[in-house]
């Protein structure tokens, strides 16, 4: 019991409030204490539909935004048909990335994994905060 | 399937653009030319060895997901928006 729940039942017993009072404060606690929970998403679970990307920039003195909505469907469609991409490509992908410093084997990237990956995006909240620029990537 | 794409543009000083493109009607009037890309994607999938039942589901999966997608830029005062429905 929290030391601000047992001063309300305190007050009550003591006849300071009425019993619809102190069921009013404890109501009000704990809708205090559901959003003061450090990373509590307040999102409805499970319904997410689309991966959003919002970008804010500044370029030469001029505000620019990019805000893309891609529902979480078409990335799924993707990974299948990312799928079918033949061997002898992923190695020439894997070489190029390779050449540009990114070191991905992307023949040891399986689509289940892929698909997984998109299913647990709901999760997933990336903000970027740079003095021209701002980067948020959540899913709603 | 997406049944309508908007495209609006503002552009400075001037009267924004906008489109309505209806999908089902355009696709009929370019028939010939999807009938065209079909088979080059065939072609293509037999060149490559890809299952081409398999490839032209997963492209079919990729269009009937595209009904939500929207893309909006702006920069400055000029706007581009692209919606799919």
């Amino acid at each position: 019991m929290t030391e601000q729940r047992k001063d309300i039942l305190d007050m009550l017993a003591a006849g300071k409030i009425t019993a619809e009072e102190a069921e009013q404060l404890i109501a009000a606690l704990e809708r205090d204490q559901a959003s003061a929970v450090p990373g509590h998403d307040t999102r409805p679970k499970g319904k997410v539909k689309y991966l959003r990307v919002v970008v804010d920039a500044t370029d030469n003195g001029e505000p620019s935004r990019v805000n893309v909505r891609v529902p979480l469907q078409l990335l799924r469609a993707g990974v299948r048909l990312a799928a079918l991409v033949p061997p002898q490509a992923l190695v020439k992908a894997n070489a190029s990335l390779s050449d540009s410093g990114v070191p991905i084997d992307l023949t040891q990237l399986k689509p289940e994994q892929l698909e997984a990956l998109v299913e647990h995006l709901d999760d997933v909240t990336v903000e970027v905060d740079s003095p021209d620029a701002t980067v948020r990537v959540f899913c709603e | 399937m997406p049944q309508l794409v908007t495209v609006k543009v503002n552009r400075p000083d001037r009267r924004p653009l906008r489109f309505w493109v209806p999908v089902l009607p355009v696709t009929l009037l370019l028939f010939p030319l999807v009938v065209l890309v079909v088979l080059a994607a065939i072609v293509a999938c037999l060149v490559f060895r890809i299952g081409v039942v398999r490839a032209l589901g997963a492209g079919w999966r990729v269009i009937s997901a595209l009904p939500g997608a929207r893309f909006d830029i702006e920069q400055g005062r000029l706007a581009v928006l692209v919606a799919i429905r």
